[in-house]
C-alpha cells in the first residue's frame, strides 16, 4: 500500500480533492432525490469523458513544463476528418481511426519539433497550430458532416450498469499513462525536465527528444478524445473543440499539478475532473445559474493555485 | 591599464543600448515593409483594396485591437500574460450601457472599472504568487459569470450616441478612435522608451532579481502593468461596441488570443523585457488587414485563420533566429 502511495505520488492534495468530492456528493444527495440515481450518475460520467481524456494529455505536457493550447483546433479538425472517413463498416472505421491517430502524431511532431528545436515558447507554437487547424476544419466543412458506424455509436453510448464504457476506457487510459509516468524512464524524464530543464539538460537527459515525445503523446491522446467526441455527436462538427484549450487546464491545476511543471500527476487530474463534473451537476440541481457556476469555477482556480503555491513554496 | 581606467563608463552601456534600440527599430521597419508588401500585392490583385473607404475600414477596425495590444504588450514585457482582456472588454461594455448617456461619465467609470479589474490581476500575480496565465484565466471566467449574472443572459439598454461618435465620428476627416489611439500610443511609447518607469518595466522583464536589487518597486510595477492592460481593454471594449453598435455578452471574444498574437508578431517575447508600441500596432494592423484582404480577394474567410496561425509561428521563429545571431 505504501508503495502504491509512493508510486502514484498520492498526497494531501488528493485527500483535499476527495474530501471536496464527498462534500459535493453529500450536498447533492441532500438537495435532490434525483441526484444519486444510477441514471444521473451515469449521465454525469458521460459528460466528463471527453474532458477527462483531453485533461490527461494536458497533464503530461504541463508536467514537462510546457503547455498545449492546440486542442481547440486539433479536436475540431480531427472530428471532421474522422467523420468524413468513418463510413459505416469496420474497414473504413479502422482506416479513419488510423488516419486520425496519425494526424495526432503529426500535430504533436509539429508542436514538439518547433518548441524543442526552434526554442519558441510552447504557448505561442500551440496557439499558432490551434488557429491553423481551426481554420483547416472550417475549410473542410462549414457544417457538421459525415457519420460514424452504428457499432461504434453503440459502444460510445453503452453502459455496464451505471458506468459508461467510455468511463471504463478513461480509467484504463489513466492507469496506462500513470504507469508510464511512474514506472518508466521516459516518465521520470518528463518530471525531471519539468522540474528543472537546465539541470536535466546538463545531466545528459535527452531534453529535446523527450519534449517532442511529450507533444506527440499529447496529440495522440487528443486524437482519441476526437474519436470519442465524434462518436457522441454522430457527426464531425468543425467547431467541436472550441474552448477545450482553456477548459483542459482547470482540472490539471485543481488536481495539484503545477503550471511551472515537475510536480503533480494524473491521479490529481482524474479526481479533479470527477469533482468539477459533479460540482456542476449539483449546482444545476440547486438551480444555480451558469453565471454563478462560472464565478465558482474562477474562484476554484484561484483557491487551488494559492493553496498549492503555499504548500510547495514554488 | 590607465587607458582602460580613463574610458568613460557609459560607453559600453551606450553601445549596448544602441544595438538593442537599433535592433528594435529594424524590426519595426521589417513589420512596416511586410505590411506594405501585402497591401501592394492585394492592390495589384484587386482595384477595390486601395479605395480610401476600404483603407479607412481597416484602420477603424484595427483601433480596438490596437488599444488592447498596447496593454497586452506591457504585461508581456514584465513576463506576464493577460487572458482576461476580452472578458474585461465585454464586462465594461455591458456595465457601461447602464450608466446613463453622458459619454464622459461612461468613459470615466468604464476606464476605472477596467483599471480595477486589471489591478486585481496584478494583485493576484504580485502579492499572491499566482501564475499570470492562471490568474487572468480565473478573472476571465469570473467576469464572464459577473456579466451574465448582471445581464440575465441578454444585455439591455441603448448605446449612447456619444459612444457611437467615438468610433464612427470624425474630427477633420480623421476617425475619432484613431486620434485617440494615436494619442494613447504616443504616451505609451514615450513611457516605455523615455522614462525611468519604462526602463524599469523592461529591466524587470529581463531580470526580476536585478530589478529588485536596484530598488525598483517590483510588485508595484507588476500591478501597474496589469492595471494598464485592464485600462486599455476597457477603452478597446468601448471603442468596439461604438463601432459595432450593439452590446453583447461576448463582445471582444477572441481578442485575448489575437492581442497575444499581435504582441508576439510585433516583437514581444514571452520571456519578457522586449517589445515596442509601434511594432505591436503594426502587427495589429497586419492581422486586421489580412482579414480584409481575404474578403476582398474573395477567398474563404477561414483561410485567414490558417494565415494568422502561420504568421504567429513564423514571426516568433524569425525573432528567435535574430536573437541567436
Amino acid at each position: 500500500m505504501s508503495d502504491l502511495i509512493r508510486a502514484t505520488r498520492a498526497g494531501p492534495v488528493h485527500l483535499v480533492v476527495l474530501a471536496l468530492t464527498v462534500l459535493v456528493f453529500a450536498i447533492g444527495v441532500y438537495s435532490s432525490d434525483r441526484f444519486a440515481t444510477p441514471l444521473n450518475l451515469a449521465n454525469v460520467q458521460d459528460q466528463m469523458v471527453a474532458l477527462a481524456i483531453v485533461a490527461l494529455a494536458q497533464t503530461i505536457v504541463i508536467l514537462s513544463g510546457g503547455i498545449d493550447l492546440s486542442y481547440a483546433g486539433a479536436l475540431s479538425a480531427m472530428c471532421v476528418v474522422f467523420a468524413m472517413l468513418a463510413g459505416d463498416d469496420p474497414a473504413s472505421f479502422s482506416l479513419a481511426v488510423v488516419t486520425v491517430l496519425a494526424l495526432g502524431v503529426g500535430i504533436g511532431l509539429i508542436n514538439g519539433g518547433i518548441t524543442a528545436h526552434v526554442g519558441i515558447h510552447p504557448l505561442i507554437v500551440t496557439l499558432g497550430t490551434s488557429t491553423i487547424l481551426a481554420g483547416a476544419a472550417l475549410l473542410l466543412t462549414n457544417q457538421p458532416t459525415g457519420s460514424v458506424p452504428v457499432f461504434f455509436e453503440d459502444f460510445v453510448y453503452g453502459r455496464a450498469g451505471s458506468v459508461p464504457y467510455g468511463m471504463i476506457f478513461v480509467m484504463a487510459l489513466y492507469v496506462l499513462i500513470g504507469t508510464m509516468l511512474w514506472k518508466t524512464r521516459f516518465g521520470t524524464r518528463i518530471y525531471a525536465i519539468g522540474d528543472n530543464e537546465h539541470a536535466a539538460s546538463i545531466s545528459g537527459l535527452p531534453v529535446r527528444r523527450t519534449k517532442v515525445f511529450v507533444y506527440v503523446l499529447s496529440g495522440v491522446i487528443c486524437a482519441i478524445a476526437a474519436i470519442y467526441m465524434t462518436g457522441r455527436f454522430g457527426v464531425g462538427d468543425p467547431r467541436a473543440g472550441v474552448g477545450f484549450d482553456l477548459r483542459s487546464i482547470t482540472p490539471v491545476i485543481v488536481g495539484g499539478t503545477l503550471l511551472a511543471g515537475g510536480r503533480g500527476g494524473v491521479l490529481g487530474t482524474f479526481l479533479a475532473v470527477i469533482l468539477l463534473a459533479f460540482l456542476g451537476n449539483v449546482l444545476n440541481f440547486l438551480n444555480v445559474s451558469s453565471a454563478f457556476q462560472w464565478i465558482v469555477e474562477g474562484l476554484i482556480i484561484v483557491a487551488a493555485v494559492s493553496f498549492f503555491a503555499r504548500r510547495t513554496g514554488k | 591599464m590607465s587607458d582602460i581606467a580613463l574610458k568613460p563608463v557609459t560607453s559600453s552601456a551606450r553601445r549596448n543600448k544602441d544595438t538593442v534600440r537599433a535592433r528594435n527599430r529594424r524590426e519595426v521597419w521589417m513589420l512596416l515593409a511586410f505590411l506594405l508588401a501585402i497591401w501592394a500585392v492585394t492592390a495589384l490583385l484587386s482595384p477595390r483594396f486601395l479605395n480610401p473607404a476600404n483603407l479607412r475600414d481597416i484602420l477603424v477596425l484595427a483601433a480596438p485591437l490596437g488599444f488592447v495590444v498596447i496593454g497586452q504588450m506591457i504585461v508581456i514585457i514584465v513576463r506576464g500574460l493577460d487572458l482576461s482582456v476580452a472578458s474585461i472588454m465585454a464586462t465594461v461594455a455591458v456595465l457601461a450601457i447602464g450608466l446613463g448617456d453622458n459619454v464622459f461619465v461612461i468613459m470615466a467609470l468604464g476606464l476605472m472599472l477596467g483599471a480595477a479589474m486589471g489591478a486585481f490581476n496584478g494583485y493576484l500575480v504580485a502579492y499572491r504568487n499566482v501564475t499570470p496565465f492562471l490568474a487572468t484565466l480565473a478573472t476571465m471566467i469570473v467576469l464572464q459569470g459577473v456579466r451574465f449574472a448582471y445581464t440575465g443572459g441578454a444585455p439591455s439598454g441603448t448605446l449612447p450616441d456619444g459612444l457611437r461618435f467615438l468610433s464612427t465620428g470624425t474630427i477633420a476627416g480623421v476617425p475619432v478612435s484613431l486620434l485617440l489611439l494615436l494619442a494613447v500610443a504616443f504616451c505609451a511609447h514615450w513611457m516605455l522608451e523615455r522614462t525611468i518607469l519604462g526602463r524599469r518595466f523592461k529591466l524587470y522583464g529581463v531580470n526580476p532579481q536585478a530589478a529588485r536589487m536596484t530598488g525598483a518597486p517590483v510588485r508595484f510595477l507588476v500591478v501597474l502593468a496589469f492595471t494598464i492592460s485592464g485600462l486599455m481593454a476597457a477603452i478597446g471594449g468601448l471603442v468596439l461596441v461604438g463601432y459595432v453598435g450593439i452590446v453583447d455578452n461576448w463582445t471582444g471574444r477572441g481578442y485575448e488570443l489575437d492581442s497575444i498574437a499581435a504582441a508576439v508578431i510585433g516583437g514581444a517575447a514571452l520571456t519578457g523585457g522586449k517589445g515596442s508600441v509601434p511594432g505591436a500596432l503594426l502587427a495589429a494592423l497586419i492581422l486586421v488587414s489580412l482579414f480584409n484582404i481575404v474578403v476582398i480577394l474573395g477567398m474563404s474567410i477561414e483561410l485567414q485563420l490558417v494565415i494568422k496561425g502561420t504568421l504567429i509561428i513564423l514571426a516568433a521563429a524569425v525573432y528567435m533566429k535574430r536573437r541567436d545571431n
